[in-house]
């Protein structure tokens, strides 16, 4: 204990990297080299990252309006850190990247993310919410959530190119029949890596198929139009269940069970519209009919035409989303609502990154890359106190909406509850060992504490706290272990470590949380109430209630 | 276009006004207490949630006599004509206070649906998040720097259908404060008074008030420094949020939650369960300005499957009536007392009623087709019943009320615009109560 207490001192003093990952649990330790993008695909993403820079001036200038400086380092690895891994940094690495003198550093460190654990955990996690949100809120079909984790989790470490991971999903064969692999016993299945809980979760109704597969892959909600003609977009009553009508061949599960076996048959292409005497045949979004081939399931024709590179909605719909990921908004916000009336912040922007993303078959981690790259991703979060920004907004008035979405500056995003519990679990150095199936059947860990009561919002960039949220940061058993001089992992190596002055300690309590340095009044501040013992006059407690602080700072909470 | 949401509008006033943020320290100065007898007071509602299904054969519309009635005797009222189950003895003098709807007909027969639908309004539809009404009544009546949230749910069993409980498209700010979630909502029911703590309220014994102010004070400091450099909606919500969790954690706003306080009379007349103490804690919530108060009556010894009663029905009934009753009866008599009956609405309801067909194992399942639900106090009509099902129960005879109608006469009895919306998450206006919904008024006072 005293041994490994001193290692982790002196990885939080030193710069020797990756001890501290010796506490996280198996498997997210970070894979050794990786595979390294091709010299080529470099220069790629210069101009990749470069265009999307120059569109977003363009409409600078069109708005008369000036960007703020770029962000210094130490919040790039924090904001690139939680983007791509869903969780900080380890101060190790923040201090290794810190002190790096490369040229390039923001781009390896970018490298480095995309290859580690973290990528496929947060990228992972991010579609099981999409895939299954019915797994969120109902307790039956959590049972649903291992297989298409395992699945995902494949796509993931493999970067399976977007357009091939789409089409398993949609053209995914059923069973024949009863009794194939879908009876399996329920702890077979739960081993297996499939996305067949996609169909299970929505126990096989073409409507709700339809609905989905169009918002997740398309960018188009359809789904109101399910009753009646769309109100606000140019979707008919028909066109949605001409859409269901490529699912019609799925045979719906038994009851309330959700592993049923769904079979499939093949030729079936048309179902009644609810309530008429209607019959819609499947038939494409753009209005063109399919060509049917002999014994290719209308899913299978489907997942073709969905995913072909000449499809308008296809490439950018994910690209929109993936904006999203990393900026807080969509180019098209909300980002699966992709209509003529909702119209997108820079549309040139929208259309050149999908043709790229064709152009790259696809390849998630290209399209992350560039963005990342692009001066505009790393732009300061900081409101220029000069008003340089259009007339400089006026303290506690905040820019409105057509102003955010120009990004003369990074939109501040609240993180989720995932990248909330993985960042305290870092910065306190907290240990979770638990597997995914067991984070899915036990109830009452920390994680689901979090998960359940900070829940997920829309809006990340207008990102509200609770009074419940409030107390849980301040209180919660988690808290208040991490911020123990003996119980905390992190904290109890800075107190511990006689070699370290207080300055130095404060400031790796700052590495650990903000991942930065303190400013010199906070330094001066906090080391002052440190040497004279705090309200307790203590050293200990004095450095607990520092580290406390920086946990329930705004600061930390965020994404900035 | 999204138009801008009260609760930004509100956020952004009181930034301004310098309230927001301004005093994190001083944590142990005391706090002013809204008086329940204000002449302004705003109103409350009080909702009792039947989880699992309350059954009406039992309740409220008995049918002595039919072979789908079982062993159940009607009792009499306070109101002439109106008769109810034999297990409601103390609820029986109440219905002078209380309007029965016998004609509820609802679609939704699977308990995570049908819980939406009756906590929402609405039926869930994959992409728009509607928010459970306690969030919408928040919204509306709440205050918003309140040092006592705005929606309490008291031992929610929120396990089956988290999102019926969620504050969906309005956002955390009309979440509710969960006390005592008994999760599942099925197996043994603990014990109560620790249930009926909130969590987290208070930091760990080891830290000392003066150390809770340093740290606090040092909180702020760094609020300031980031609030500064990023203003916005985000930035201002943490601290508000921040001050108000300070607030309640001071003694006095905290002091709302302390039931020990009441008389040993009054908590032994509640029931010293969960579900009687809890509803004793609504009526202190209530009267400390709370507007949305609602507990659940879940498992008790004897019925620990809650309401849902596929199997010994009238055993279990008898159980959860025998919580039920004098909690409910002694919640009625004690806002009269406190002079909160007036402007306090009280609903009864779970998700759906039972069959009324007995099933082989002396239970009900599932029925959404007609079944019952209670308003009472303020803004309603007592000694009303509304509705009318068939002799055997199995279909609404007359004055058939869905859901959207529920909810919107709830909503009118508080004195709210069932028609007014909110901007959702999708970008569409949404209403109190759906579209098309029509208050009953021969309910309403």
């Amino acid at each position: 204990m005293k041994w490994s207490r001193f290692l982790l001192a002196l990885t939080l003093f030193g710069a020797s990297a990756g001890l501290l990952d010796a506490a996280a649990p198996a498997g997210t330790r970070r894979a050794a080299g990786g595979e390294k993008p091709e010299p080529a695909g470099l220069d790629d993403v210069d101009r990749v990252a470069a265009k999307i820079d120059e569109i977003i001036a363009l409409a600078y200038e069109r708005e008369k309006v000036k960007p703020v400086p770029l962000c210094d380092d130490a919040t790039y690895l924090r904001r690139v850190s939680l983007d791509v891994t869903g969780r900080i940094g380890v101060v190790s690495d923040v201090r290794n990247f810190l002190a790096d003198l490369s040229p390039r550093k923001r781009a390896e460190a970018v490298d480095r993310l995309l290859d580690s654990p973290g990528y496929v955990n947060h990228f992972s996690n991010i579609w099981m919410g999409l895939l299954l949100p019915e797994a969120q809120t109902d307790l039956n079909r959590r049972f649903l959530m291992p297989p298409m984790h395992n699945w995902l989790r494949k796509q993931f470490t493999t970067n399976v190119a977007y357009d091939k991971m789409v089409r398993e999903i949609i053209s995914l064969p059923m069973a024949t029949r009863a009794g194939d692999d879908m009876r399996l016993a329920f702890y077979r299945f739960q081993q297996q890596a499939t996305p067949m809980t996609f169909y299970l979760a929505k126990q096989g109704k073409p409507e709700e198929l339809a609905a989905s597969t169009a918002r997740l892959f398309l960018g188009v909600r359809l789904e109101c139009a399910q009753c009646h003609d769309h109100p606000f977009g140019k979707w008919k009553r028909e066109e949605f269940w001409s859409q269901a009508s490529f699912f019609a061949g799925i045979n719906g599960g038994q009851g309330d069970f959700f592993f049923g076996p769904l079979t499939e048959t093949a030729d079936r292409r048309e179902v009644n519209i609810p309530n008429t005497d209607r019959v819609a045949q499947a038939r494409f979004l753009d209005g063109k009919t399919p060509r049917w081939k002999f014994k290719v399931t209308a899913r299978a024709t489907l997942a073709d035409w969905i995913t072909a590179k000449d499809n308008p909605f296809f490439a950018r719909a994910m690209v929109n989303r993936m904006w999203a990921h990393f900026f807080g908004m969509g180019i098209v916000e909300p980002v699966d609502d992709i209509v003529d009336d909702n119209p997108a912040s820079h549309p040139e922007l929208l259309a050149f990154l999908s043709r790229e993303f064709v152009n790259h078959d696809f390849d998630i981690k290209f399209l992350i890359r560039a963005i990342t790259r692009s001066r505009t991703y790393q732009l300061s979060s900081v409101v220029d106190p000069t008003g340089g920004e259009k007339g400089g907004p006026a303290p506690l008035a905040p820019p409105g909406p057509s102003d955010i979405r120009l990004l003369t500056r990074m939109p501040v995003r609240g993180m989720t509850a995932d990248q909330l519990y993985e960042s305290l679990r870092i910065a306190g150095g907290i240990r979770d060992n638990t597997t995914f199936q067991q984070r899915v059947f036990a109830f009452g860990t920390p994680r689901q504490l979090f998960v359940d009561r900070f829940g997920e919002q829309e809006k990340k960039t207008e990102y509200q706290t609770s009074i419940p949220h409030a107390l849980t940061m301040m209180n919660n058993q988690l808290i208040t272990d991490a911020t123990h001089p003996d119980r905390g992992q992190v904290l109890g190596a800075v107190v511990s470590s006689s070699f370290m002055t207080t300055p130095r300690k404060i400031d790796t309590l700052f590495l650990a949380a903000l991942g930065r340095m303190p400013r010199a009044d906070e330094a001066e501040r906090m080391a002052r109430y440190v040497e004279r013992g705090g309200a307790a006059s203590d050293q200990k407690k004095a450095l607990a209630d520092v580290f406390w602080a920086l946990l329930n700072s705004t600061e930390f909470r965020f994404n900035h | 276009m999204t138009a801008p949401r009260l609760s930004r509008r509100d956020l952004m006033k009181l930034a301004a006004a310098g309230v927001v943020g301004s005093s994190l320290s001083h944590w142990l100065e005391p706090l002013a207490e809204a008086a329940a007898a204000h002449p302004h007071r705003r109103r409350a509602c009080i909702l009792l949630w039947m989880n699992g299904g309350a059954t009406q054969m039992e309740t409220f519309d008995c049918k002595p006599g039919h072979k789908n009635g079982g062993l159940i005797k009607e009792i009499t009222t306070s109101v002439p004509g109106i008769k109810i189950s034999e297990f409601l003895p103390r609820i029986a003098k109440q219905m002078h206070h209380m309007a029965i709807i016998r004609s509820m007909a609802t679609k939704e027969g699977d308990h995570t649906r049908a819980a939406y639908n009756l906590r929402t309004g609405y039926l869930p539809q994959g992409s728009i998040h509607y928010p459970a009404l306690g969030s919408v009544v928040s919204k509306e009546l709440g205050q918003p720097d309140a040092a006592l949230p705005n929606f309490v749910s008291i031992a929610p069993a929120t396990f089956l259908s988290p999102a019926a409980y969620s504050s969906g498209f309005l956002g955390p700010e009309f979440a509710p404060l969960m006390i005592g979630n008994v999760g599942y909502g099925f197996g043994a029911p603990g014990a109560y008074a620790d249930a009926l703590k909130v969590q987290d309220l208070l930091p760990p014994k080891e830290i000392g008030d003066s150390q809770v102010e340093a740290r606090l004070d040092m909180v702020r400091d760094l609020q300031a420094g980031f609030s500064g450099a990023h203003p916005g909606l985000s930035a201002a919500s943490h601290r508000s949020a921040y001050e108000r969790a300070v607030r309640l954690m001071r003694t006095d706003a905290r002091k709302a939650f302390n039931i020990d306080e009441e008389k040993d009379e009054l908590r032994t007349a509640y029931g010293k369960n969960l579900f009687g103490q809890g509803c004793l804690l609504a009526r202190r919530l209530v009267e400390r300005g709370v507007p949305f108060v609602e507990v659940t009556l879940s498992n008790v010894p004897g019925a620990e499957v809650g309401w849902d009663t596929h199997d010994r029905n009238f055993d279990r009934v008898k159980a959860l009536c025998g919580v039920l009753d004098p909690a409910w009866s002694t919640l009625m008599t004690d806002l009269r007392e406190r002079g909160l009956l007036q402007t306090t609405t009280v609903v009864w309801a779970g998700e759906f009623g039972r069959t009324p067909v007995i099933n082989p194992q002396r239970g009900r399942d599932h029925f959404p087709n007609a079944w019952s639900t209670v308003l009472a106090g303020g803004g309603i009509k007592g000694g009303v019943v509304y509705g009318k099902t068939s002799p055997g129960g199995d279909s609404v005879a007359e004055n058939a009320v869905n859901v959207p109608n529920f909810i919107a006469t709830i909503c009118k009895a508080m004195g709210l615009d069932h028609t007014k919306q909110n901007m959702s998450n999708v970008g569409r206006p949404i209403r109190l109560a759906d579209a098309g919904s029509k208050p009953i008024t021969e309910v309403l006072a």
